[in-house]
Order: structure tokens, then C-alpha cells, then sequence
């Protein structure tokens, strides 16, 4: 494994879908493509990938997410029990359409274009969920490499849904003893066969924390029956420990954001990390991957507290943006928080993926071979200083 | 872009048969109307609307203090546009041969003065000033052919027009027993 520089630079996962991965994707969905056959369109998306974010300078690259209909949907192609299932065919088994309604006009989408992992049977491994993302990565880079997986308060919350996963599992806590066995199965395999990085994808966390009955993302169909915000927090804090729990040998982190599905900030949640930080540090991990770069994210002095406690992956660019920000103002923005933090706890990254949904990329692959540039460039100069 | 066959769901060669066929003045006349509803009141703020052999439950919402069991017309006013709108597009597309993936279509509308429905104000229009339909769609045609599919849906849908454009409603009445 190539040595880990100061400030080392990564990416949050996703990365812009090419309008031919996004058909072929569908295809592959309705049944007209094999997956061998979407492997060969999706490989050379992967491999454009790698190679962008090399050139761009990422010391720690992953596969853009490209074989994936999102960060968490696409567990449906490697577990049995789950179906992808549109909100437009959860409305049917809703109890509170006109809530679910509400949430689709705050976000300017359509019900069919999101898609949730539902639990519909006792799931189980088909395959591990991203050992041949990994294995493709090892074979076409040196550079190391990240693999975001949803997170077991995630993978439960978004896939258990009443009228539908009931049958098996009567409530989210009896899915979420299967989901840590298989999510705790899959770390251990990954960094058996090569991994460096493990980021478990945990947004709706700020959905939980700041979102207003209109603002729910339907990044989890469960929450329309969520309940105290305290109790769902201390529900992810277990559920990670667990999975977690004596895995060593591979750098671990969690990602929360406020939402990445609309250019549009208002739309998008606000509110510092305050009121998340005394359960992030509770949870073992190495690292928290944060959103940063926009004023909705707050001010840094909430990390005051916490100092050195994790390492921190600093969102130091907007992804969803046409500009590029400049290299002085991430080394500005990171040198906020290097008044709490020692400068070999902070790594560089976006804010969040350029395309966390496969057919809503925040941005082009120029534009975001563009951002991860100028993040490198910030490192540069931020390495001169602190060697 | 050009298929053959069933598309959308609909038998292409067949469906534009029947398009064409409105050219003819009798087939004209058949379907210009009279298009027909019958509404009967239930209890409370409910009725239900007979059409041909289909039927149609309305209601209120609870606030209002009705029984909120269906959608009330006026919101079934927005859906009849979205649904007009919809069938408009796929008709469409289906004539250009565009295999549509998905489609939804949002309206929304606001009461110019409401307060004339309660009784408490004589002036104004009760009914919406102003509303809006927003098109989601995927399918396999590129973006200026869907667009220009979503304008013939919308400047050819009837129920839109009827909305859009001033439509006379010629009222009756007659007490019975």
C-alpha cells in the first residue's frame, strides 16, 4: 500500500454516470442486459474513472460508484430478500401519502426516479456487496482505495417498510441483527482482499436530526414511522459498534451529509454537526467524513470539543456547483479546523459524490476531475507547510 | 426511435388508425360529445359521480368537517389535467414511436379567493387562479423530442384547454316533489 501523505485527498464515492451507463443500467434493470454484459459497459466507466481521479491527484480513489443505481439501492443486486422498489410503488402501501407527497414537491422530484432496497423476505448474501468492485479496482490501480458501503442504520432504516417487510422481520431491530452480520462479514472480506478505506454511508442521520416533516428525502421509506431523533441516533451509534466491533487492519469511517440529490441549496438541509457529534464520537470508527464547504454545514467551532477524538474527512468543495473553489479558500477552510485538529487527522474531500443517484449527477466528469484537482492542489500547499 | 407493434402499452398501428379516423364527421361528432357525468349526493360532504359504468367517490378534507374518505373534486380537477395530460403524452410519444419509461406529472393550483366558497366574502373567484403541472419523464428519445411531445400533450388536452380557455357552464335547476 503506497504510504498515506498529510492531508491525504479522497473522494466521498460517487462519481458522474455517463448517459450510456445510466441505459445500460435500465437495461440491465428490465432484464434486456446480462450482468456480464453491463460489467462490459461498466468497466470502462470505471476505468475513465480511476484514471480521472489519478490524474486528478486522489490518494485514496474508488470506483465512482458506476456499477451502482445509488450508494445504498444497489444492495438489491447483492442480497436476496430485497426488492427495488420505486416511491411511486411504495405509495400503494403507504399509510401517509400526502406526507410522502409533500416530501416529493420540497424536493422538485419525481416518485418514480427514487428507488429503495425494500426488505421483502429473510435477506441474505448473494454475493459479497462490493468484492468485485474491489477486485476490478486492485487489478487497474496502485493508488489506495475506498469502498463507501451503506451503513447498518441505513441499510435498515431504508429497507424496512411497513405492509411489506413486517411479514418477516416485525420491526427494524430484528432486520438490523442481519444486516450487522452481513455488513460486519463484508469489512472483514474487503480488507481481507486488499481494501484500505471502508466509509459507511450513514445520511440520513441529518435527515433524522434536522429534517422537517417536508424535507424527508425518502433516502429512507421507514422514517415516515420514525421515531425521538435520540433514540434513532443511539439506534446507529449500536448498530455500527456492532458491526464494527474488533475488526482492525482497515481505516474505517462514516459519512454524513445533508443531501446531495438537488443543485438547488435551499432544498438541501441545514445545520451544523452540534447536535450529532456526542453520538459520532461514541461510534468506533476512524474517521468522520463531513460536509463542510457551504454555510449550511455551520461553523467549525463545533468540532472545538472534540478535538483529535477522530479523524475528520473535511468537505472542502460544493459537488453540485460550476465553480471551482479556489485553492487558498480550502487551505483556509482546513486551517479552521486545524485549530482543533492535528494535520495528520484531516483528509480532503467533497462535500459529498457527484452522482449519488445514477440518473441525477450533481455535476459533469470534468467538472469534478476539476474539484478533486484543485483539492489536491489545496494538499499540496498544505503539505509544504506542515511537513 | 421507431418501433413497431405494441408500444407504451398501446397497439401502434391501430392507435393511428383510430386518430386518423377522427378526420371523419361522423367518428367527429361521436366523440365531441355529450361527455357525461351524473352526481349524486351520499351524506355529509360526500358524492359519487357516475360515468358510463365507472364511479368516482368525492369527499372533503376533515378540517372542513367531512368524512376525508376520497379526494374532493377540486382535487380531482388537478389529477383530471394530469391524467388528460398524461394520456396526451403517451398518445404522442406513441405516435413518434418513443418507448416511454416513466411518467409522472405533478399539478398544483391555488385558490384565487376561497373565502367566497365559505360565504364570508361576495367578491372574487373561488376558483383557482393559477395552476401549474410540472412533467417528470424517461424515455428513449432525446430532450427536444420530449419536449416538444409534452407541448402537443398540453395544447392538445382537452381538460387542460377546458380549464385554460373561458368555458360556459350553462346551469339548471328544477325542485323535485
Amino acid at each position: 500500500m503506497p504510504d498515506t501523505p498529510l492531508f491525504p485527498v479522497t473522494v466521498v464515492g460517487s462519481w458522474p454516470r455517463s448517459t450510456d451507463l445510466v441505459r445500460a443500467l435500465r437495461r440491465k434493470e428490465a432484464g434486456e442486459m446480462t450482468l456480464d454484459e453491463f460489467n462490459a459497459v461498466a468497466d470502462g466507466e470505471v476505468l475513465a474513472c480511476i484514471r480521472a481521479q489519478e490524474d486528478a491527484g486522489v490518494d485514496i480513489i474508488s470506483d465512482g460508484e458506476q456499477r451502482r443505481d445509488n450508494f445504498y439501492s444497489f444492495a438489491v443486486d447483492k442480497l436476496t430478500g430485497m426488492r427495488l422498489m420505486k416511491v411511486s410503488e411504495l405509495l400503494d402501501y403507504s399509510r401517509d401519502r400526502a406526507r410522502m407527497e409533500e416530501v416529493l414537491r420540497a424536493l422538485d422530484v419525481p416518485s418514480f426516479a427514487i428507488k429503495s432496497p425494500i426488505v421483502i423476505d429473510r435477506i441474505g448474501k448473494r454475493h459479497g456487496l462490493a468484492l468485485d468492485e474491489l477486485a476490478f479496482m486492485r487489478e487497474h490501480t496502485d493508488r489506495q482505495i475506498k469502498v463507501p458501503l451503506p451503513g447498518p442504520y441505513m441499510l435498515t432504516r431504508s429497507s424496512w417498510f411497513e405492509g411489506l417487510s413486517d411479514r418477516v422481520y416485525p420491526d427494524p431491530e430484528d432486520l438490523a441483527k442481519d444486516v450487522v452480520a452481513i455488513l460486519r462479514e463484508e469489512i472483514i472480506a474487503l480488507r481481507d482482499q486488499g481494501c484500505d478505506f471502508v466509509q459507511l454511508d450513514e445520511p440520513i442521520l441529518s435527515q433524522v436530526v434536522f429534517g422537517e416533516e417536508s424535507t424527508e428525502t425518502f433516502m429512507c421509506a421507514a422514517l415516515p414511522n420514525r421515531r425521538d431523533p435520540t433514540d434513532e441516533l443511539e439506534m446507529a451509534v449500536r448498530l455500527m459498534n456492532q458491526t464494527l466491533e474488533g475488526i482492525t487492519g482497515i481505516r474505517t469511517g462514516v459519512h454524513i451529509c445533508r443531501g446531495n440529490w438537488s443543485r438547488k441549496e435551499e432544498v438541501l438541509l441545514t445545520g451544523n454537526y452540534g447536535p450529532m457529534l456526542p453520538y459520532l464520537t461514541q461510534m468506533n470508527i476512524d474517521q468522520l467524513v463531513l460536509e463542510c464547504a457551504t454555510p449550511r454545514a455551520g461553523e467549525m467551532e463545533v468540532f472545538k470539543e472534540y478535538s483529535n477524538e477522530k479523524e475528520i474527512g473535511l468537505g472542502v468543495v460544493n459537488p453540485r456547483t460550476d465553480d471551482i473553489e479556489p485553492a487558498e479558500q480550502i487551505v483556509d477552510r482546513v486551517k479552521e479546523l486545524l485549530q482543533y485538529f492535528d494535520p495528520d487527522k484531516i483528509y480532503l474531500n467533497p462535500d459529498c459524490g457527484f452522482g449519488t443517484f445514477a440518473e441525477r449527477n450533481v455535476n459533469t466528469h470534468d467538472m469534478a476531475a476539476k474539484k478533486m484537482k484543485v483539492i489536491a492542489e489545496a494538499a499540496e500547499k498544505l503539505r509544504a507547510e506542515y511537513r | 426511435m421507431t418501433q413497431e407493434g405494441n408500444l407504451n402499452g398501446l397497439p401502434r398501428e391501430k392507435l393511428a388508425e383510430v386518430l386518423e379516423s377522427f378526420r371523419d364527421p361522423d367518428v367527429f361528432n361521436a366523440v365531441t360529445g355529450p361527455w357525461k357525468s351524473r352526481v349524486v349526493w351520499q351524506d355529509g360532504m360526500r358524492a359519487r359521480a357516475y360515468m358510463r359504468n365507472h364511479q368516482v367517490d368525492m369527499d372533503e378534507p376533515g378540517d372542513l368537517t367531512a368524512t376525508d374518505v376520497a379526494a374532493s373534486a377540486h382535487e380531482q380537477l388537478l389529477s383530471a389535467i394530469g391524467s388528460c395530460m398524461t394520456v396526451g403524452f403517451v398518445v404522442n410519444a406513441t405516435k413518434q414511436g418513443v418507448r416511454i419509461h416513466d411518467l409522472e406529472i405533478a399539478v398544483e393550483g391555488y385558490f384565487d379567493n376561497i373565502r367566497k366558497w365559505a360565504g364570508v366574502e361576495d367578491e372574487g373567484n373561488p376558483g383557482y387562479g393559477k395552476i401549474s403541472a410540472k412533467c417528470f419523464v424517461r424515455a428513449d428519445a432525446d430532450e427536444d423530442t420530449l419536449r416538444e411531445i409534452w407541448r402537443l400533450a398540453v395544447e392538445g388536452s382537452p381538460v387542460t384547454q377546458s380549464v385554460a380557455h373561458p368555458t360556459s357552464v350553462e346551469t339548471d335547476f328544477e325542485m323535485v316533489g
